[in-house]
């Protein structure tokens, strides 16, 4: 069953002075448990493709569907809560909260859905256990190394248990070791749990270990490689 | 949590955060000892004047004030004095017989107030024998004496034991004049006050303003003002109604309608400290907008963050107000505290204004002026400063809430 769906998605900035065409309609159907990059040039549409999936803008022309529902037209405050319930995000700048520790950040989000404490904790310190940062629950990120963060990240953009989670080139500010551990994680919880995730990257490392690959150019889907 | 993250977030750059918290306090700091020195100068001004005559209630025939025509009497003072013994807030009472007169000595004339008082009863309601400076409050003697202002005394270059004379209209409409030795000269510090007014025996003035063709007068009776001093000033209105049905038919005036200035005095100064205060929060206001909309422009990626996973915008602008209250909450009692203990310093020591004594005089303030505030104030400012931080954090939390997460965090 398709959780995202896209068709002719088209996205123009500045239609009224210097019209940019940055997707010239996309359709794409992403199913659930999928371990989807999206790859691309620079100015392919990649990330412009991830805020519309993620409903952080609108399309031009063309609607988006997440589980079912049309997310394109609907208003700012019913797409905040929207995200909230259906959709994780993993930054590229890992964007932790920084005045949080490591279990307040995996707490956030389920704190924002009025979950219980008992809960909230209980699936935080899960979380960071799956992710290998039990010891670093009382941390606060200025104290935690990039990698660490990213997997406080990825722990944040899973604790309330969305539809899907959308990551932006989330390793492009890792070394070697720490990307291989992240995406270690990341597939396990793809595995074991079933969690859809789509990346936009230009790391190799990360297109070596998806299972599907869409290739943007211009614009447009080039090319759909499923291994 | 988003408690505690707006508390946090308050002390992520503490430098910051300490200075517009101590601006805050220092307003508050301003504000309070503006408002402790202007009510202790509101109350210097209103108690010189208590003290100096008006006393805390007056009685007069209606209409006598006007024109001070002395054909407007009042009740026999025996059965005046019984009334008012019979009130128990009443702490005393002086009878008086006021004329308006001319001074006159070798050097000039002058017009004045004469009162002709009982000095017992005086004594006991004013603060004149206290503010003696050269003689004494009617001392044993023959023939008639006067106390006379120092400012008087100057302008008209009298001394102790000089002669004056004083010029005014009898009963019976006939021009009196009759010679006063100066037995006293007193200094209330009110400089218009000690120029026009001159206390003199109730007995030597009736006796000289009853023709001495009438024979049905008793001297005694004769009075025009009752002056009351109670026990308790905040008792003004109580007694003042009391008072006007237990004496139909007579004038019963609290010392604001007395002397009009001091309500006016009351009010305007009551005016200035709001002034004063609505300046120093507005200034607050401005510091406070800074202070937040840096702290906001400075997270403009990691509030688009909380937006782009979740957190409406209503929560964003709790958050960034409750950031800024918390900050009101920290200075407020820092700055509550400093301007009490300076209250309560300046309450007890006084401030010494005697640089400027001359001009203060001549408004009838005297040189020390001691702070003073109601205890409303405290709450007062407390709240004012809740209301600044919250009218403050309007415009960052606006801006706050209108950024578009994709254009916040640049990419996604």
């Amino acid at each position: 069953m398709a959780v995202i769906t896209t068709k002719g998605v088209e996205k123009v900035y500045n239609p009224d002075k210097i019209p940019v065409k940055a997707l010239k309609g996309v359709d794409l159907e992403i199913e659930a448990g999928e371990f989807t990059a999206i790859v691309g040039p620079s100015g392919s549409g990649k990330t412009t493709l991830l805020n519309i999936i993620g409903g952080l803008d609108r399309p031009t022309a063309g609607y988006v569907e997440v589980g079912g529902e049309d997310i394109s037209q609907m208003s700012d405050n019913v797409l905040i809560d929207f995200r909230k319930q259906h959709i994780g995000f993993v930054f590229q700048a890992y964007n932790l909260i920084p005045v949080l520790t490591a279990r307040e950040n995996v707490e956030f989000v389920m704190l924002l859905q009025n979950r219980s404490k008992t809960e909230r904790h209980a699936r935080a310190d899960e979380l960071l256990k799956a992710v290998g940062l039990e010891d670093k629950v009382h941390k606060r990120p200025a104290e935690l190394s990039g990698g660490q963060q990213q997997r406080v990240a990825v722990a944040r953009a899973l604790a309330p248990k969305p539809t899907f989670i959308l990551a932006d080139e989330p390793t492009a500010n890792l070394d070697s070791e720490s990307t291989a551990n992240l995406l270690d994680i990341m597939a396990r919880l793809n595995q074991e749990e079933g969690v859809t995730f789509v990346f936009s990257t230009h790391d190799q490392r990360v297109i070596d270990r998806a299972r599907r690959v869409v290739t943007l150019v211009d614009g447009r889907v080039d090319e759909d490689l499923r291994r | 949590m988003i408690p505690i993250m707006a508390w946090r977030n308050v002390w992520r750059s503490p430098t910051r955060s300490w200075v517009v918290i101590t601006a805050i306090a220092l307003g508050i700091w301003a504000a309070l000892s503006l408002t402790g020195f202007a009510t202790g100068m509101m109350k210097s001004y209103v108690n010189s004047a208590i003290e100096n005559s008006v006393g805390h209630l007056q009685i007069h025939a209606p209409g006598f004030t006007e024109e001070y025509d002395l054909q407007n009497q009042l009740p026999p003072a025996s059965e005046l004095s019984t009334q008012l013994e019979a009130l128990p807030q009443l702490q005393a009472y002086s009878m008086r017989t006021v004329v308006s007169s001319m001074a006159s000595s070798s050097q000039g004339a002058r017009g004045v107030m004469v009162k002709g008082v009982e000095p017992q009863q005086e004594a006991a309601v004013s603060a004149i024998e206290d503010k003696l400076v050269e003689g004494e409050f009617f001392p044993e003697m023959r023939g008639n004496a006067v106390l006379i202002g120092q400012e008087l005394a100057e302008k008209l270059n009298l001394k102790l034991r000089s002669k004056m004379v004083l010029t005014f209209q009898g009963l019976d409409r006939e021009i009196t004049a009759a010679a006063f030795r100066v037995v006293g000269i007193f200094d209330t510090g009110n400089t218009p006050f000690d120029g026009s007014t001159v206390f003199v025996e109730r007995a030597d003035l009736n006796r000289l303003i009853i023709p001495q063709t009438d024979s049905t007068m008793v001297q005694s009776d004769l009075v025009y003002e009752a002056a009351l001093l109670l026990h308790d000033v905040n008792q003004v209105d109580t007694v003042a109604a009391l008072l006007e049905t237990a004496l139909p038919g007579q004038e019963v005036k609290t010392y604001r309608e007395v002397s009009p200035d001091l309500e006016l005095y009351e009010s305007q100064i009551q005016n200035v400290s709001m002034i004063y205060l609505v300046v120093i929060l507005l200034a607050l206001v401005f510091g406070i907008i800074n202070t937040m909309l840096m702290a906001v422009l400075e997270r403009i990626k990691e509030l688009g963050m909380l937006m782009a996973i979740g957190m409406n915008k209503l929560r964003v602008f709790s958050m960034i107000v409750l950031e800024t209250i918390l900050l009101g909450v920290v200075a407020t009692p820092i700055g509550l505290l400093l301007g009490y203990l300076t209250i309560n310093y300046v309450r007890e020591n006084g401030i010494d204004m005697s640089a400027y004594s001359e001009g203060m005089a001549s408004y009838g303030l005297s040189q020390i002026i001691y702070f003073d505030v109601e205890p409303g104030v405290y709450s007062q400012m407390a709240i004012g400063v809740f209301l600044t931080a919250i009218l403050a954090a309007i415009y960052p939390a606006l801006k706050a809430i209108r950024l578009k997460p994709v254009d916040a965090l640049h990419s996604f």
